[in-house]
């Protein structure tokens, strides 16, 4: 489902490269649900993002269920985001000015649906998600996690091939959190594939598989003595 | 089309979006009317006097002794005759006034002596049997005056004239079935005053608005303006002998009797002159009405930049987010362009309304002309295209937004 080999992504100004992502492999299969963890600044975000087809990389290969992307134009990209991925941020981030069914609709109408077939797919997400009955409330209405069940139904809605979740629980407090985990797993359980980016152990334990990034490369940690200088550092962090 | 979203969050965006609005609903109106008024000016400009204007000037006389009616009579008859000896001269006329002078004398014309409301409105030209020929009008119906139906007028004279010469605009008013020539019509008396000629074209001497309806209605009577003060003289110079003539005709004037006074500054001038100096206020006040017309739409142009960019700059994030959902450079670029099409329509609908409310009043208040709907379109399309033109490039700005901005905080 989603591929990555040997691929790197470098911020370069006039006096300095920063290597965001580097000799980046990683393979998830269809179905999967994978956290990916790792330190503030690891490239965790990135990688995201690349994932995404928010951002271009500098090098290497990406596969996403099947398509070579790196020399698609900026409209074919926009058509795969729309297609094939659900997006579901930290900060929700929905659009103030519409209500909870407007902004389920947004990516419907970039995909020329028609509004009979709109209209059924997000009722039958918002439905999905407990939130029905918001249909016309706005996100100012609503709590944190009101709204990122109102994401998730926006991801779900255009029944996407890939979920990328970006630290979906991090704005939210513990009960609320627990309640879009169960949710996200529901999804996972019905066989969508989950990339989520995550800090929080607990919620990676949820996970099948862990990915951990460190310096922006993927590491074991069993063997990476940087996983142990960066683990001290945090563990130190939270002691102090 | 994305048009129900839009209006939902132009709905959360009203103090912005109602300033916009109204700002673009006062511009079609005040630049619809301002452009009405400016092509009724202009068009007045071109408007043909009738007369020989290439080889016409005017030379306004004033006498600097009091003459008694006889002695101006033999003074202008002196003075026509050196003008006419004078070889850069086609010919020489008396006159109260001439087209495009800005004022005059005007009647009220009737068809029957027992008539409480006259019929029209006339210019009144009081000449000899010189005129027609020296302004080089063309008879068309009729024929000219003869030198004894010509009298002199002097300051307490009683004016009936028994005959006149009618502009085709003038005898069409009066008799529109066409047969002028021979009919009577009465001003200033319950004498008849018989029509015996009919001129082809001969402006009035105002060219203001009000005049307008009846801007070629003019007559002349035959008789010489023997007055103490003084009369004009149209003079006629041979073709390209203008400049000519216009330098020897005063010093001839002057060389036969000094006791006059000719202004140096507007004492004589050229026809060019005139038509120039008659419509300098309808010139000026189009060059105004322009200029605020397009500082005005300027200004709404800057408004909507300048509202737009503001948005732009507001919903960076919620761009980057469409754009993460699927949107194209062309979806976020039509997001903006529909979105500023649906503000100015909303704004063409009450300007609309202003336009004709503003056209009502100045129709009443200052008889202006009702506003055909062709402005209205021009204005409305105007409009349109300056609000598409002016969000073009912040929407294009917008387009740019790079999806990665979803991740990023606020």
């Amino acid at each position: 489902m989603l591929k990555m080999t040997h691929l790197s992504k470098v911020y370069r100004t006039e006096v300095v490269e920063t290597y965001a992502l580097r000799d980046f492999n990683i393979d998830v299969k269809e179905g999967e649900f994978v956290a990916v963890t790792g330190p503030s600044g690891s490239g965790k975000t990135t990688f995201l993002t690349i994932a995404g087809l928010l951002e271009t990389f500098t090098g290497g290969e990406y596969h996403l269920d099947g398509v070579e992307v790196s020399h698609l134009d900026d409209n074919a990209r926009s058509r795969i985001r729309n297609e094939k991925i659900g997006f579901i941020f930290q900060a929700f981030n929905l659009i103030p000015d519409l209500n909870v069914f407007d902004n389920v609709e947004v990516p419907l109408r970039y995909r020329g649906m028609k509004a009979p077939e709109r209209k059924q797919r997000i009722m039958d997400a918002l439905e999905r998600v407990g939130l029905a009955s918001r249909a016309k409330h706005y996100p100012a209405e609503l709590s944190g996690g009101q709204q990122q069940r109102v994401a998730i139904a926006r991801a779900l809605a255009g029944s996407p091939r890939l979920l990328l979740a970006d630290e979906p629980t991090g704005n939210l407090d513990t009960q609320m959190a627990r309640g879009v985990l169960e949710l996200l797993e529901e999804i996972h359980r019905e066989g969508a594939t989950i990339v989520m980016v995550t800090h929080d152990p607990e919620l990676a334990a949820r996970a099948q598989r862990n990915v951990h990034i460190i310096d922006g490369q993927v590491v074991d940690l069993a063997e990476d003595p940087r996983f142990h200088t960066a683990y001290a550092a945090a563990a130190g962090q939270v002691r102090g | 089309m994305q048009i129900q979203p839009i209006l939902a969050a132009l709905r959360r965006h009203k103090a912005g979006t109602l300033l916009i609005a109204l700002q673009i609903a006062l511009t079609l109106a005040i630049v619809c009317n301002a452009l009405f008024i400016i092509h009724q000016r202009l068009s007045h400009l071109s408007e043909p006097s009738g007369v020989d204007e290439a080889n016409l000037f005017v030379i306004e006389n004033f006498w600097g002794v009091q003459y008694s009616t006889q002695e101006a009579s033999s003074e202008i008859k002196a003075d026509l005759a050196a003008l006419r000896q004078l070889p850069a001269v086609e010919d020489a006329a008396p006159s109260n006034s001439y087209p495009l002078r800005g004022g005059g004398w005007d009647n009220f014309i009737s068809l029957t002596p027992e008539q409480i409301k006259p019929t029209t409105d006339a210019s009144v030209y009081i000449s000899d049997e010189s005129l027609i020929h020296t302004l080089g009008v063309k008879l068309i119906a009729g024929r000219d005056f003869t030198p004894d139906e010509v009298r002199d007028m002097g300051t307490r004279e009683n004016i009936h004239p028994p005959v006149v010469i009618v502009s085709k605009a003038m005898a069409d008013k009066l008799f529109p079935d066409g047969n002028a020539l021979g009919k009577p019509l009465y001003s200033m008396s319950a004498e008849p005053t018989v029509i015996i000629g009919i001129v082809e074209r001969l402006q009035r001497e105002e060219v203001n608005t009000w005049s307008a309806p009846f801007v070629n209605q003019s007559l002349i009577w035959p008789m010489r303006q023997a007055i103490p003060i003084g009369l004009y003289y149209i003079v006629r110079a041979k073709p390209g002998q203008l400049a000519a003539a216009m330098q020897e005709a005063p010093k001839a004037l002057y060389g036969r009797n000094r006791m006059r006074i000719i202004d140096s500054h507007d004492g004589l001038l050229s026809f060019a002159q005139v038509r120039q100096r008659a419509y300098n206020r309808d010139r000026g006040m189009a060059v105004l009405l322009g200029i605020i017309c397009v500082v005005l739409l300027a200004i709404t142009g800057a408004g909507i930049v300048g509202l737009t960019s503001f948005w732009v700059g507001q919903r960076r994030k919620q761009i980057g987010v469409r754009r993460a959902l699927g949107a194209t450079h062309r979806d976020i670029l039509h997001y903006f362009l529909t979105e500023n099409l649906l503000i100015s329509l909303g704004g063409i609908a009450v300007g609309v309304l202003l336009t004709f409310g503003l056209n009502l009043w100045l129709v009443t208040r200052f008889e202006l002309r009702v506003m055909p709907l062709a402005y209205v379109l021009s204005g409305v399309v105007i409009l349109l295209l300056l609000g598409q033109g002016a969000v073009f490039a912040p929407a294009l700005r917008a387009s740019r937004v790079s999806p990665v901005e979803a991740t990023r905080p606020v």
